[in-house]
């Protein structure tokens, strides 16, 4: 895929990315248009990590904010989910080194320009159907207290709104559905709504009550009926 | 004879003549007649007959011809014949042998014509008077009848006349000339020509038979040998079915047509079948007076139409609801028989029939106010529907599968209440000091509880709600006979198989074993150093087969701790590996107390008896210190305390008085208590099941389901690896023996998979895994 040239303010200081000026001094750099081709640095990528982890092994939220604030993304914009999921990160927050190093080497970045001109990459992967169904799936361990079995709603509904919100006509209406009795949702039920979301019409003409939908969404319908209805 | 062979016609009318003359009618001259036989014969020639016959007088015909006018004219008008009736006929003999036939037959029709038509015109004068009263139109109709009849039977009788005078004739020309129509036929087609078909005649004579029989119909009495002498007429010109029948047939279809309208307002419905019924029996009665058989069949087709086939579904939305609840047999055995002979008369009968079952079982089963008698009401129901199949409708076999479907379909309707009231039922006769019974009494109920049994989808609620009263019953002691309870138990057996009965047989099998091993540790006690004054009587109970009871901990007084640790080294020194517990809610004993009246024996629950020990050491308690000191948890001890105190049989005050028992109540023992019998009975709350009991037992059979479900649901997937929803649910309602809906499957599925026993296939999420 071809990489976008990105122009960064203040292009002027260039310091030679080896030299580490501080471990505990992460500040942006300023942008070079890559022009020569550099290969993929493992030792460089893990600076990279640690310029955000500091001596530890783990980049948890507050460096994670940091990092987004150099990517240039909020953290709760779906790009940042994209990554996780490349990162197969486990928790919701956190990178630990490993997670780093394996999933940055994957993509090919060691350096936030690097990562910054995957960007679009990422984005173009939440309209592959394939590719998509596989980060939504991953979605429900990532964003889950490790603790439960079950997505506690709050959570399960903003995710659900930064995977679905715009693409699903139901969503508002599914939305206002799961304030009422279910107090999370469980991995099959979590599974079935994206299959839901894709399968079924607007007006759920298709929907067939006997089938294997869980009784979640059984529910839904017969809700979503009933209100139209009255 | 020998004769020799002659000219053909002339051969034929001598062979005949020697014949008829042989046979009969020797008083129509035979002396002529035998010698002008023995001339021919002697002759032997061909032309003899034609040659050598004496000539005839010139005016012989003549003369011959205005006799048997003279004659047949009088016979017309019946005046006296002039003639010897002998000579008569042998002058048609002799005409007729002289070749005078053709003319004879000719002229003869003629006279007959000339009469015939003469005959019409007393009917054509014959009055009509349109705007005349009713009644004497009709009495005008039935004379002009009559003297049709009249005309008619005169007609007949003077044909017959004329035609023995001329029989000869008949015989003889007639008979050779296939063509030509014989006397008595002549006579018939006169008079169909000449008065029958005349239309206004007809038309007459018609309407008349058709108002008699109107008459009739509406009660009157008439003359039925008229009818019949006309209607015979009709037949015999054959023109009965174009001039009468059709007619009689419409005019027929709507008499019983309004009559079906009016009668099914007017009149309730077993009036109604009643009526239907007489009026088929009188037009059949009918058709054997005077109408013609052939008229039968669509005469009565028409009435069972009219007055049945229109109406069945009015009949049946009426009355037949009526006609079973007030179980009058007559009527429905009446009913039946006539539907069975209208087309779609049974199977409409039988959907109703099916349709009052329905919604009249309906009403008992559903309906929660009457429940504590809606198993007699089955029973008294099924009796009633049974006698009604079997003395009302035949036997027929399609109609009492129609009573076992429609059965089937409203008992299920409630789901799980009437096989809990049927457990409870049969409890309420396998107990003792039910009396109303004898043993063959007791057999032939539970047999016919067997049959309504049948009929219930969920019978594991059944089991689980009898269980629990066997228990009751076995454990305190009021199984009224072994005998009935095995006898039941078979029954059971029977219907569901060993399985559903394996776990009530062990309940027995504990008893049988408790009670040897009572005998043993009695041994055993006779051989302890210690003898207790507490007699203690155990039931081992092996857990599975009875119903599971909640443990609780009570305090009990330090005599029985001990007698049961007794028992308890005894028991586990013959089978090591089990484990005992106590189960203090189903213990029971006899306590001797001491009234001022005298001594008593109070037959308690383990829970009355750690209450009244209490007295023992103190004159009052507040409810507090006695919960405290027994440990009874809270709502089984004011039932407790309830039953001592607010009873029948009151052995403890309660201050203050009243009927509940409420939290700063205090109680204290009741010195003055006085009973007539010496041992009382206090414990019959245990035998009582209270709302929770009942509450607890449902939702236990509900639990129960949920396992099966689940354990069919792995047992399926692990044998088939893969498969689609809809191939996995219909698997489970051909296992499962409970009614069960497709939303509870799907939550055992869904929990299943939660619980990662199996999973959901990918790509196709109606396809389910298993998980090994």
């Amino acid at each position: 895929m071809p990489v976008k040239k990105r122009k960064l303010p203040d292009a002027g200081d260039h310091e030679h990315r080896c030299k580490l000026s501080s471990l505990s001094r992460p500040h942006i750099r300023p942008v070079k248009p890559v022009g020569a081709v550099r290969s993929f640095s493992g030792k460089r990528c893990l600076t990279w990590f640690h310029e955000y982890a500091g001596p530890g092994t783990v980049v948890g939220p507050e460096a994670m904010a940091k990092f987004c604030e150099d990517v240039g993304v909020e953290p709760e914009n779906v790009l940042m989910l994209v990554l996780a999921w490349h990162l197969e990160a486990a928790n919701m927050g956190f990178f630990t080194r490993d997670e780093w190093l394996r999933g940055m080497t994957v993509l090919q970045c060691d350096c936030t320009e690097r990562l910054q001109s995957k960007l679009d990459y990422l984005r173009s992967e939440l309209n592959d159907a394939a590719a998509f169904k596989n980060i939504y799936r991953y979605a429900f361990d990532f964003s889950r207290d490790k603790n439960q079995r079950v997505l506690d709603m709050d959570t399960a509904k903003s995710m659900l709104d930064l995977l679905l919100g715009r693409t699903w006509p139901l969503f508002p209406v599914f939305h206002r559905f799961l304030e009422s009795k279910y107090k999370g949702l469980n991995k099959d039920q979590w599974y079935n709504v994206l299959e839901f979301s894709r399968t079924i019409n607007p007006d759920l003409s298709n929907y067939d009550e006997d089938g294997a939908w869980p009784v979640l969404l059984d529910e839904f319908v017969e809700w979503r009926k009933s209100c139209s209805a009255s | 004879m020998g004769l020799p062979p002659l000219n053909r016609n002339k051969g034929i009318s001598f062979y005949t003549n020697c014949m008829t003359n042989c046979a009969g009618f020797h008083y129509f001259g035979p002396r002529l007649f035998r010698k002008k036989l023995k001339c021919r014969i002697n002759k032997h020639c061909c032309s003899l007959f034609a040659t050598d016959r004496p000539k005839l007088a010139e005016n012989y015909t003549e003369d011959t011809w205005l006799k048997l006018r003279d004659a047949v004219g009088a016979i017309q008008n019946s005046t006296s014949i002039k003639y010897n009736l002998e000579e008569l006929y042998q002058a048609v003999e002799n005409l007729c042998s002289y070749k005078v036939s053709p003319t004879l037959y000719k002229q003869l029709r003629q006279v007959c014509e000339d009469h015939v038509q003469a005959q019409i015109h007393q009917f054509r004068e014959y009055p009509f008077f349109c705007t005349q009263h009713c009644q004497e139109k009709s009495l005008d109709n039935l004379s002009f009848l009559k003297r049709m009849n009249r005309c008619w039977q005169d007609h007949c009788r003077q044909t017959i006349m004329i035609r023995s005078i001329f029989l000869f004739l008949d015989r003889t020309y007639v008979l050779q000339n296939s063509l030509l129509p014989s006397i008595w036929d002549t006579g018939l087609e006169l008079f169909r020509t000449h008065i029958v078909s005349d239309s206004a005649v007809q038309k007459r004579t018609v309407e008349g038979i058709l108002e008699q029989i109107e008459l009739e119909r509406n009660g009157e009495t008439v003359d039925r040998s008229l009818l019949r002498s006309l209607l015979g007429m009709l037949s015999d010109l054959q023109v009965y079915k174009d001039s009468f029948e059709e007619r009689f047939l419409t005019e027929t279809n709507r008499l019983y047509a309004a009559e079906g309208q009016r009668l099914m307002q007017e009149r309730d419905v077993p009036e109604y079948l009643h009526h239907v019924s007489r009026r088929l029996e009188e037009e059949n009665d009918r058709i054997v007076s005077y109408l013609d058989q052939s008229t039968q069949k669509p005469l009565i087709s028409c009435v069972e139409k009219q007055l049945l086939g229109e109406h069945m579904t009015a009949i049946l939305q009426k009355g037949l609801s009526t006609l079973l609840d007030e179980n009058r047999v007559t009527e429905l055995a009446l009913l039946y028989q006539l539907f069975s002979k209208v087309k779609g008369g049974l199977p409409t009968l039988l959907q109703f029939w099916r349709d009052y079952i329905k919604s009249f079982g309906g009403e008992i089963v559903c309906t929660p106010e009457k429940d504590k008698d809606m198993v007699q009401e089955l029973l008294d129901f099924k009796d009633k529907m049974d006698n009604v199949a079997q003395t009302c409708f035949a036997r027929n076999e399609s109609f009492i599968n129609a009573m076992k479907e429609a059965f089937e379909t409203f008992i299920n309707k409630r789901p799980n209440k009437p096989a809990e009231l049927i457990a409870k039922y049969v409890d309420s006769k396998l107990r003792a000091g039910n009396k109303e019974a004898t043993e063959e009494e007791l057999e032939r109920i539970l047999d016919k509880i067997m049959i309504i049994f049948r009929f219930i989808h969920g019978k594991d609620v059944f089991e689980a709600f009898y269980k629990k009263d066997l228990a009751k019953r076995l454990l305190v002691g009021k199984s009224a006979s072994v005998d009935a309870e095995k006898s039941m138990l078979s029954k059971l057996k029977h219907e569901c198989g060993a399985a559903f009965t394996s776990k009530l047989e062990g309940m027995f099998k504990d008893m049988e074993l408790s009670k040897d091993i009572m005998i043993q540790f009695k041994q055993y006690m006779q051989n302890q150093s210690e003898p207790s004054n507490i007699e203690l009587t155990v039931n081992i109970l092996t857990m599975g087969y009875w119903p599971s009871y909640t443990p609780m901990e009570v305090h009990l007084p330090p005599e029985m701790v001990k007698l049961q640790e007794v028992f308890k080294l005894f028991y586990l020194g013959k089978h090591s590996g089990r484990k005992l517990q106590w189960q203090p809610t189903l213990g029971h004993a006899v306590l001797k107390a001491e009234f001022k009246e005298g001594k008593k024996e109070l037959q308690v629950s383990l829970f009355q008896t750690l209450v009244l020990l209490m007295f023992n050491e103190g004159e009052e308690f507040s409810m507090e210190e006695i919960r405290t000191a027994t440990g009874i948890e809270e709502g089984e001890l004011r039932r407790t305390l309830q039953s001592l105190a607010c009873g029948k049989a009151r052995v403890l005050n309660k201050n203050p008085r009243g009927k509940d028992v409420e939290d700063g109540d205090r109680f204290n023992f009741n010195n003055d208590f006085k009973h007539k019998l010496f041992r009382i009975k206090i414990n019959q709350i245990q035998m009582k099941e209270t709302v929770e009991e009942q509450v607890s037992t449902t939702e236990r059979v509900f639990q129960d389901r949920q396992y099966q479900i689940d354990a069919a649901v792995v047992r399926i997937m692990k044998m088939r690896k893969t498969l689609s929803h809809n191939l996995l649910v219909s698997e489970l309602y051909n296992q499962l023996k409970f009614p069960v809906k497709p939303g509870d499957l799907k939550k055992r599925i869904e929990s299943l998979i939660d619980r990662d026993y199996m999973e959901r296939d990918k790509e196709t999420p109606n396809q389910y895994h298993y998980v090994a």
